[in-house]
């Protein structure tokens, strides 16, 4: 499954509300739950926590991108959240993340999740594309930027 | 007259389209005679790439890796399966590294006449065009493609198959 098969409105945020870490990775949680996506909220929260408890994974140019496995889920699970404000993340770089990628997957699908992992990745290199979705102004902009990239 | 197809080989990677092409390729080669070939690429290539990311830790990469290994012999395990169902015999070929260079490798080394896919994803981004690992297999490989389409008529297809291919 591509990337893009994922995107859909009901899955991004834009913008976020959080103003710190652990907020954030509740509220993109919180996406996921709300979308109907999950059924059990602390249980995919706990996986994408022990992950950032070992290395933020907060990148470079504001770019974050926490992520999990999980038997809670039984296939792979993306969020896409958005705060132009900008958000300390413990990033690489030292600056605040303003553009977040949660990807969950579970424990028995782990090519899938690569994959997806991957396309992220390709998709952070262009920073003139990561600067086009943090200025979106709507869910719907997002999934329009996606499918053109 | 040499027969036009000796040699079939079935790229799966577990997804429900690659599976179907599976069923497809074991009715094939029931039908034909032909020697199936199931294979499963690794993707460490793509590992590799999150740990030059830095999405990955180096912990994650070979935990990650251990469970794609898991995954594949699972898959494999799986086809194998659904071919001794009909009484087909196959020979696994699992890979590792960049998906679609060992898909055409695979091709070259068991001299494959036909490789068979699963439906592809649609292109849905322009991004998708550039990296697609099966349409890049597919456009690169020297023996010629099927693309099996329509789940529910494959599915007869195999389900009407006997274990002799009657």
């Amino acid at each position: 499954m591509a990337l893009i098969d994922l995107v859909v409105p009901e899955i991004i945020k834009v913008p976020l509300g959080s103003t710190d870490k652990p907020g954030v990775l509740r509220e993109l949680v919180g996406i996921l739950r709300d979308a109907g996506r999950i059924q059990d909220y602390d249980a995919v929260l706990q996986a994408v926590q022990e992950r950032e408890y070992k290395q933020s994974t907060g990148l470079e140019e504001g770019i974050a991108v926490p992520h999990g496995k999980t038997a809670a889920v039984s296939s792979l699970q993306l969020a896409i959240g958005i705060a132009p404000q900008g958000i300390d993340f413990n990033s690489l770089d030292g600056k605040p993340a303003k553009l977040f990628f949660l990807l969950v997957g579970s424990p028995d699908q782990s090519g899938p999740h690569v994959q997806a992992l991957a396309d992220v990745a390709r998709l952070a290199r262009s920073k003139a594309f990561c600067r086009a979705l943090i200025g979106a102004e709507d869910v719907h902009e997002v999934v329009e930027l996606m499918r053109d990239e | 007259m040499r027969k036009p197809i000796q040699r079939i080989m079935v790229y799966v990677d577990g997804s429900e389209p690659s599976i179907t092409g599976v069923q497809y390729a074991i009715c094939l080669a029931s039908f034909s005679g032909a020697e199936l070939i199931v294979c499963y690429i690794v993707n460490t290539t793509a590992v590799d790439e999150l740990l030059r990311a830095r999405i990955f830790l180096q912990d994650e990469q070979v935990e990650y890796e251990h469970d794609m290994e898991a995954d594949a012999e699972r898959y494999l395990n799986y086809v194998g399966d659904l071919a001794a169902r009909k009484g087909v015999p196959v020979i696994r070929n699992k890979g590792r590294g960049s998906v679609h260079r060992e898909i055409v490798e695979a091709v070259k080394k068991h001299d494959v006449d036909l490789l068979v896919v699963g439906e592809l994803s649609r292109i849905r981004s322009r991004r998708d065009e550039c990296y697609d690992e099966v349409e890049r297999a597919l456009r690169a490989t020297p023996c010629s493609v099927l693309i099996v389409k329509d789940e529910d008529r494959v599915y007869e297809m195999y389900e009407s198959l006997g274990q002799h291919g009657c």
